[in-house]
């Protein structure tokens, strides 16, 4: 059933907006974003930690670098010294001509991932601050079209990234459990639990919305699905459209708020975890009712209290973290209690956990046609580290990177395979 | 008046008020922007965050040492260029005195020799750096105006530094007072470039790692 | 021959002294002089057939501690010798004659020796309201300056007054104190600093001019290169102290006692230029280091109004102070909230962010 959309045919963009840019940078500036923006001293750290400068070589991959104008503007706008450096023209005003060189540097070759944040010696979390310039870049125009930005503007008029309506969700809901034998639960009107999916699952792994349901029957508290507020993707994010982005947390915390949930679940999925558990909140202005998981940490918290039950499987494995959940999101350690669960001989990667390497496809690049070398570029660090565990299967517990490491092993010809933690434990519980 | 005297004297007031009024404008006007609460539930609490706030200002000095293979040597270059200037700074007998005759506060000095070895120790690592800074591709694309005056203005001390204490070149009264203004427009300077740092550097590190700590994210 | 026409070693002979005390004062005086030791015959030779040198010598706005520290010797020496004969030809303290008498002696020895005499002032020049605040008979010391100046042979600016300004000089000035070399800008001016100036150096410029007839090699303060070349500091015998870091902490302490470099008690011996640490007082007895207090810089300029008082080091100076400290805090801090209320405005109030 194909309820995907097809992409809008590619067009002459127009020229870069100077000035939406400019208010969509300076319009979330608070004194954290301008500490960052203050403290750098060129120490050059950054890059070393980025897997794109890494690979290539390419300086302007640096990560301060890619936020460049993002600076420039703070310091003539919003700085302490403002009024000098428009007086003294100490910063150069934007151009289109600059705001069109710097696209690709804040999306192509940006996951958001984080690693530069963690080895910043002044403590500057630069992958917000790329985070924070796209909000400036989208309103200017300049989210690439083919098509991540494409995507975001579908998400922005439907509610969803591919166009999925309520109805067809519901359709497809019921269809899955039938054909996997799984009981759906789906807008009820209470429920205690609310599960979220990513359109990635929707798209190429439908699999794990049965292993979602299989999970939480087994849990055995009211649960429902909810399709007024189902598609946790949010493409807006990662292009940089606030108002986008805002308008689907808000749809998914209502929705919730709705049938009286006390937790929401969050999918296999890196971006939509950091949504939900770090920005809901306040997009909605105050303290959510209900609690935000990810579903590595629902696992874990029901496995260590003994709610889930799970069975042994003999398996040599390796996991992939997710930058958002695990080092963005501090949820690094529930995938490690499920693994033990389950009795896997698990082989950590090198940097494993807080420090890894991103898959190369986060923060919407892998939405992004041509940043397809890039791409491969940071996936072949994975590859490497990944053959090095000695482990056949890699698990890991977003989508995102697990349809990055699909098409990238695919590409490169490994023998490894790709596996979701979620459908692992749903396989492999004790009845 | 002579150049001594001014150094002493009407340049060591404007030099310290521009730099006490510079330090304050640049953190007010940053802190005072409109700030918004946090809503989502931290994983730890208050004082833990507080704690790890703290922490982060020690723990961000070392990088991880995954980073090591390709950040160690700068950092190393760097760390030498920073402890040596400490070194001189704070186990300087002529510093030391100054810092009594501010604050109250005394400690012992380190030998003589100590600050000797250390003294050209950071002038060769200033230098270094600035190498390192003008060949490196990344630093090249990175750097401004403002990398090479604050790097200018913090090689002028050590170096007048060095003159002085071996009163060599020109007359102690001369060097003296070439001493002193070089340090008076460095605190002129500070405030307004990126050695600003040396306060930025505590901030930064603690809004980051409280920020983390709120999210129980690695630090 | 009368004592007038008698030349210098005629009349030492007189009094017992012969070539040979001649000479070993000559060889001294090279020494102290730093000129090289084979000019010490030609420098015997030549303060033997020396003729009287005249001196005039006025006293301005003084303590008259110039004059007493010339006059401190403990037993006669060649020096005084020297000074009996080089006919100081007027000298108010010192001269029988006063009153009308006192400017005849004076107005003659101008007369009899037009263009050659030396002219040896001390205390400085007050300008201020017409120079009324130090007076000769009735007469401004500006006034009596510009009068014999032109007639001199050279000046002898003798004490840090006469030279610089010296204490009168210091702030506020209330009598507009001015050094010699401000007055006086078309004659050579040797200036001999110091508040006291050591004795010998003014012996010693005295025998150079007149074994050489001309005056000694001089810095670019004109103080003669043989005495004020070098700096207190480089002479100084705790100098190995100052090297190895050890110093007095306060008057009298432990290291003090153990006679430690002054530094700390504000020493400004490694700005001040003088002989004191090498040729010391008193026939070579002590200096103020030796005896326990810091060098004031009285041999240089303003040494009075130095940044901090004799009692702050070198290192140190005059900083804000904490009033004004706070002064400029607030002044950033209204500065940064400007900004920082400037900025609000600037943003469109959005989702604001952290």
């Amino acid at each position: 059933m194909n309820v995907i959309s097809p992409p809008p045919a590619q067009q002459a963009p127009p020229p870069a907006d100077v000035s939406r840019a400019l208010r969509g940078f300076i319009a979330d500036v608070g004194p954290t974003v301008a500490l960052s923006l203050e403290s750098c001293v060129h120490c050059g750290q950054c890059a070393e930690a980025c897997q794109f400068y890494v690979q290539t070589g390419d300086p302007r991959y640096t990560p301060i670098h890619k936020i460049e104008l993002f600076k420039q503007t703070y310091n003539r706008e919003l700085g302490p010294f403002a009024f000098a450096y428009k007086f003294f023209g100490l910063a150069p005003a934007l151009t289109t001509e600059t705001l069109t060189e710097w696209q690709d540097l804040v999306y192509d070759s940006c996951n958001m991932c984080g690693r530069c944040s963690l080895i910043c010696p002044m403590g500057i979390d630069i992958a917000d601050l790329v985070e924070q310039t796209r909000h400036g870049m989208y309103q200017a125009g300049l989210a690439p079209q083919d098509f991540l930005g494409a995507i975001a503007e579908k998400e922005r008029a439907t509610g969803s990234p591919f166009g999925l309506t309520s109805e067809k969700f519901r359709d497809l809901l019921h269809e899955i459990g039938a054909a996997h034998g799984v009981e759906m639960h789906v807008d009820e009107p209470k429920a205690e639990i609310v599960p979220t999916v990513s359109s990635i699952d929707v798209k190429t792994y439908p699999g794990s919305m049965a292993a979602i349901a299989k999970i939480l029957n087994h849990l055995g508290q009211p649960w429902s699905f909810r399709t007024d507020g189902f598609d946790a993707d949010n493409a807006s994010l990662t292009a940089g459209d606030r108002a986008g982005q805002d308008a689907v947390t808000q749809g998914i915390v209502a929705a919730a708020i709705s049938c009286g949930a006390k937790t929401l679940v969050m999918p296999e999925c890196g971006h939509s975890f950091t949504e939900m558990r770090w920005e809901a909140a306040n997009a909605y202005g105050k303290d959510l009712p209900f609690r935000v998981l990810h579903i590595t940490e629902l696992m874990a918290e029901n496995i260590q209290s003994g709610k889930i039950r799970v069975t042994k499987v003999k398996q040599t494995a390796t996991y992939h973290d997710a930058c958002q959940v695990s080092r963005r999101g501090g949820a690094t350690a529930a995938p490690r209690v499920i693994l033990a669960a389950l009795g896997v001989d698990l082989h950590e990667l090198e940097d494993a956990g807080d420090a890894n390497w991103c898959c190369g496809g986060g923060g919407g690049v892998a939405l992004i046609k041509r940043a397809q070398p890039l791409r491969d570029a940071a996936f072949a660090i994975k590859k490497k580290q990944i053959e090095a565990s000695g482990a056949p299967i890699v698990y890991t517990s977003c989508s995102g990177c697990r349809q990055t490491l699909d098409h990238g092993g695919k590409a490169s010809g490994w023998t490894t395979t790709v596996g979701s933690l979620l459908e692992l434990v749903a396989d492999n519980l004790a009845s | 008046m002579t150049l001594l005297s001014f150094a002493r004297g009407p340049g060591m007031q404007v030099a310290s008020l521009i730099f006490i009024a510079g330090m304050f404008w640049r953190l007010f006007g940053i802190f005072l922007l409109r700030r918004r609460v946090a809503h989502a539930a931290a994983r730890h609490p208050f004082p833990i965050r507080l704690l790890g706030g703290a922490v982060t200002i020690f723990t961000r000095t070392i990088p991880r040492r995954t980073f090591w293979p390709r950040v160690g040597a700068g950092v190393a270059l760097s760390y030498v260029f920073h402890v040596g200037l400490f070194i001189i700074l704070f186990g300087g007998a002529p510093h030391i005195l100054i810092i009594h005759e501010i604050f109250g506060l005394s400690w012992p000095g380190l030998p003589r020799g100590v600050i000797v070895i250390a003294s050209g120790i950071t002038l060769a690592a200033l230098i270094l750096l600035l190498v390192r800074r003008l060949t490196h591709p990344v630093l090249r694309l990175l750097s401004k105006p403002d990398d090479y005056i604050s790097w200018a203005i913090v090689f002028l001390p050590v170096a007048t530094g060095i003159l002085l204490s071996g009163e060599t070149i020109a007359s102690y009264g001369t060097l003296l007072a070439l001493h002193i203004l070089s340090i008076e427009a460095l605190m002129i300077w500070l405030p307004f470039g990126k050695l600003m740092h040396v306060s930025l550097v505590f901030a930064g590190r603690f809004v980051l790692g409280y920020n983390f700590s709120r999210k129980g994210a690695a630090t | 021959m009368t004592a007038a026409d008698e030349n210098l070693g005629e009349m030492l002979a007189r009094r017992g002294f012969g070539r040979r005390g001649l000479l070993k004062f000559a060889i001294a005086m090279t020494s102290s002089l730093a000129l090289p030791p084979g000019m010490a015959v030609a420098m015997a030779d030549n303060l033997a057939a020396a003729k009287r040198q005249s001196v005039i010598w006025l006293s301005f706005q003084e303590c008259t501690g110039c004059l007493e520290t010339l006059l401190r010797t403990d037993s006669p020496t060649i020096a005084a010798l020297i000074f009996d004969f080089i006919s100081l030809d007027y000298q108010e303290a010192l001269m029988a004659a006063a009153g009308g008498a006192a400017e005849r002696t004076l107005r003659q020895a101008v007369a009899a020796n037009k263009g050659k005499y030396l002219l040896a002032i001390d205390g400085s020049v007050p300008l201020a309201d017409g120079g009324v605040y130090s007076l000769t008979g009735g007469k401004s010391n500006v006034s009596m300056l510009q009068e014999f100046a032109p007639d001199a042979a050279a000046i002898l600016a003798i004490g840090t007054c006469a030279a610089y300004g010296g204490i009168p000089k210091a702030h506020p000035n209330p009598t507009g104190a001015v050094g010699v070399e401000d007055v006086i800008t078309d004659k050579p001016i040797v200036n001999i600093p110091g508040c006291p100036p050591i004795p010998d150096v003014l012996s010693g410029v005295l025998v150079h001019f007149v074994s050489f007839g001309r005056l000694p090699a001089l810095d670019d303060r004109k103080r003669p290169l043989a005495y004020f070349g070098t700096t207190i500091h480089d002479q100084c015998y705790r100098k190995p102290f100052y090297d190895q870091g050890k110093f007095a902490k306060s008057f009298d302490d432990e290291g003090a006692r153990q006679g430690w470099c002054l530094f700390e008690l504000g020493c400004k011996g490694p700005t001040t230029h003088n002989a004191c640490a090498s040729l010391k007082w008193n026939d070579n007895t002590s200096f103020p280091i030796e005896s326990g207090h810091g060098c004031l810089g009285c041999s240089e300029p303003d040494f009075w109004d130095q940044e901090g008082g004799f009692y702050t080091s070198l290192a140190g100076g005059t900083g804000p102070g904490w009033r004004d400290a706070g002064i400029a805090a607030a002044t950033g801090i209204v500065l940064g909230s400007a900004a920082a209320i400037s900025a609000r405005r600037n943003a469109p109030k959005g989702t604001t962010e952290t």
